[in-house]
């Protein structure tokens, strides 16, 4: 029997919203797929373009991340950071012809539970569409 | 400044471009207007330039402002220079258009004070690769000066030359202009105050019209636009999906050259020769066994793409990497390439001196749209915090 394919989805979320919404969907047992695979950083900005470039050429099939609604920062405006930083990586992977849009980034506040589980699935389900991502074959990387 | 009201002053005649650049700085030394040139100097073995900081003005009878070829970069002499802080000293340096541009970016990133440097430019054309110049010093020079005389690129220059649309005045505080002038003839033209003010001093009054020699930068412009888009879109068939990647740096030998001869990059510990770049055995022979093996040492396209990611925002296309690649990858071609899509990005021109901060240093509540979902209710969250 083939074996179903299940997505691995690299997820960077800041400490402050995003990894507290992805509790608090947990705590209310709400259902999200088991694809996504959490990183608390302290800040979306925390996250460097190298981060989500070794992700994807690790063989992630989608890389996640997660961080305050604008305006909500902890650190104030570590999002809008983190956003031009991913504009970065997105505009990279554009020209190179790799597929964008298994990069993600998604506003998700402390007390989004709910969005956070719909985040997860709907996302799951665009990767899925997108299938496995090309890198986890290749070993000249 | 606008380009209609730039007016220049003439240098006298003199044999070759760079002879009356010459003369244009002893007229500096003497009348003490600077304590110091940067320029560069032919190296003892004769297949070489070196940058030289001095102060002996009898140094200026070897020196050669327009060298043929740029084995370090403009940018990186001044940062040696002036990395921790203005100096109390005046230095005149005159540099290709480009590595006045890395200086510019470097400011930007700290690593460059030029509140007491005055920065000149020349209309260049071009500059040989560095191995071909090594090969066969004399023969390269020959070439240089029938590229100089025609103000276009030819074969045994940098890639990047060729569609480099930067090549002439810009944000300098000082331009040599000599393309399109029929006879010996320079122009030297202020590109800002400070430039203006230091020409003033000179007793050089910028009072000629330059409608001759903008009409010639124009075409030539309009000509390696065109060179450029047909280049990239080269490059971007070339680079496709990871396939195309792969296939681009297959050879990529792992030396990190390209990075060491970057003017950009300036972090003093790069990620990549950092310990956490550095993997526990486990980890790879896992990752081997999920895919059933893994190239070592590991990380080759990540270097790459991470660099990318890291500098092209400020990739001002100089060509350094690709001369200092031992494969012969066309690297300048890839970063030029992705760099110009990076920095449309954020509308972003690296080397401009406009009082612009680097992108990643500022933001705007409300920008890049598409780049997350749910814009709409990311601003109107925005403007319900203010």
């Amino acid at each position: 029997m083939k074996k179903e394919f299940t997505p691995r989805i690299t997820s960077f979320l800041c400490k402050w919203c995003s990894y507290t919404g992805a509790d608090l969907a947990g705590t209310a047992r709400l259902q999200y797929p088991t694809s996504i695979i959490p990183i608390q950083v302290m800040c979306s900005s925390r996250v460097d373009p190298v981060f989500l470039i070794k992700a994807f050429l690790n063989g992630s099939d989608g890389v996640l991340i997660g961080g305050c609604h604008p305006g909500d920062c902890h650190y104030e405006t570590g999002n809008y950071h983190a956003r031009r930083r991913f504009a970065i990586v997105k505009s990279v992977f554009d020209s190179l012809g790799l597929e964008s849009k298994r990069l993600k980034l998604s506003w998700i506040s402390a007390s989004e539970g709910p969005k956070f589980a719909r985040v997860a699935n709907e996302y799951t389900e665009e990767i899925m569409k997108l299938g496995e991502n090309p890198t986890r074959k290749s070993i000249f990387l | 400044m606008t380009d209609s009201e730039r007016k220049g002053a003439v240098l006298p005649a003199a044999k070759e471009p760079g002879d009356a650049v010459l003369d244009f700085l002893r007229l500096v030394m003497e009348k003490k207007l600077a304590d110091a040139v940067i320029l560069p100097l032919k190296v003892p073995s004769g297949d070489s330039y070196a940058w030289i900081l001095m102060n002996d003005i009898s140094l200026l009878d070897d020196a050669v402002p327009i060298a043929a070829t740029m084995p370090v970069h403009g940018a990186k002499a001044l940062r040696s220079l002036t990395r921790k802080g203005p100096g109390n000293l005046t230095v005149i340096a005159v540099m290709r258009p480009c590595e006045i541009r890395a200086a510019m970016e470097l400011e930007k990133l700290g690593q460059v004070h030029p509140d007491n440097l005055i920065l000149a430019t020349y209309d260049c054309p071009g500059a040989v690769q560095l191995q071909k110049y090594v090969d066969d010093p004399a023969g390269s020079e020959k070439l240089f000066t029938e590229m100089m005389q025609k103000g276009k690129p030819d074969d045994s220059a940098k890639p990047v030359c060729h569609y480099c649309e930067n090549f002439s005045m810009f944000d300098s505080d000082i331009h040599f202009g000599h393309l399109g002038l029929s006879d010996k003839e320079m122009f030297v033209i202020p590109g800002s105050s400070k430039g203006s003010k230091f020409l003033e001093e000179l007793g050089l009054t910028p009072a000629v019209d330059l409608s001759a020699w903008e009409e010639g930068i124009d075409k030539l412009k309009t000509d390696r636009k065109k060179a450029r888009k047909s280049a990239f879109e080269e490059t971007g068939v070339q680079l496709r999906g990871i396939d195309g990647l792969l296939s681009v740096f297959a050879n990529c030998i792992g030396c990190h050259n390209c990075q060491s001869a970057c003017p950009i990059c300036y972090c003093r510990l790069c990620y990549f020769d950092s310990e956490t770049a550095e993997q526990n055995p486990d980890a790879l022979i896992i990752a081997a066994e999920k895919r059933g093996g893994i190239s070592l040492p590991e990380d080759r396209i990540l270097f790459h793409t991470g660099r990318m990611a890291h500098m092209s925002l400020s990739c001002v296309s100089c060509g350094q990497c690709s001369d200092a690649c031992p494969v012969s990858i066309p690297v300048a071609g890839v970063f030029s390439y992705i760099a110009d899509q990076t920095q449309r990005t954020f509308e972003y021109i690296a080397g401009r001196n406009d009082g612009d901060p680097l992108p990643l240093r500022q933001f705007r509540k409300s920008e890049l749209p598409g780049v997350h979902e749910l814009v709409k209710d990311a601003d109107a969250e925005v403007s319900s915090h203010e």
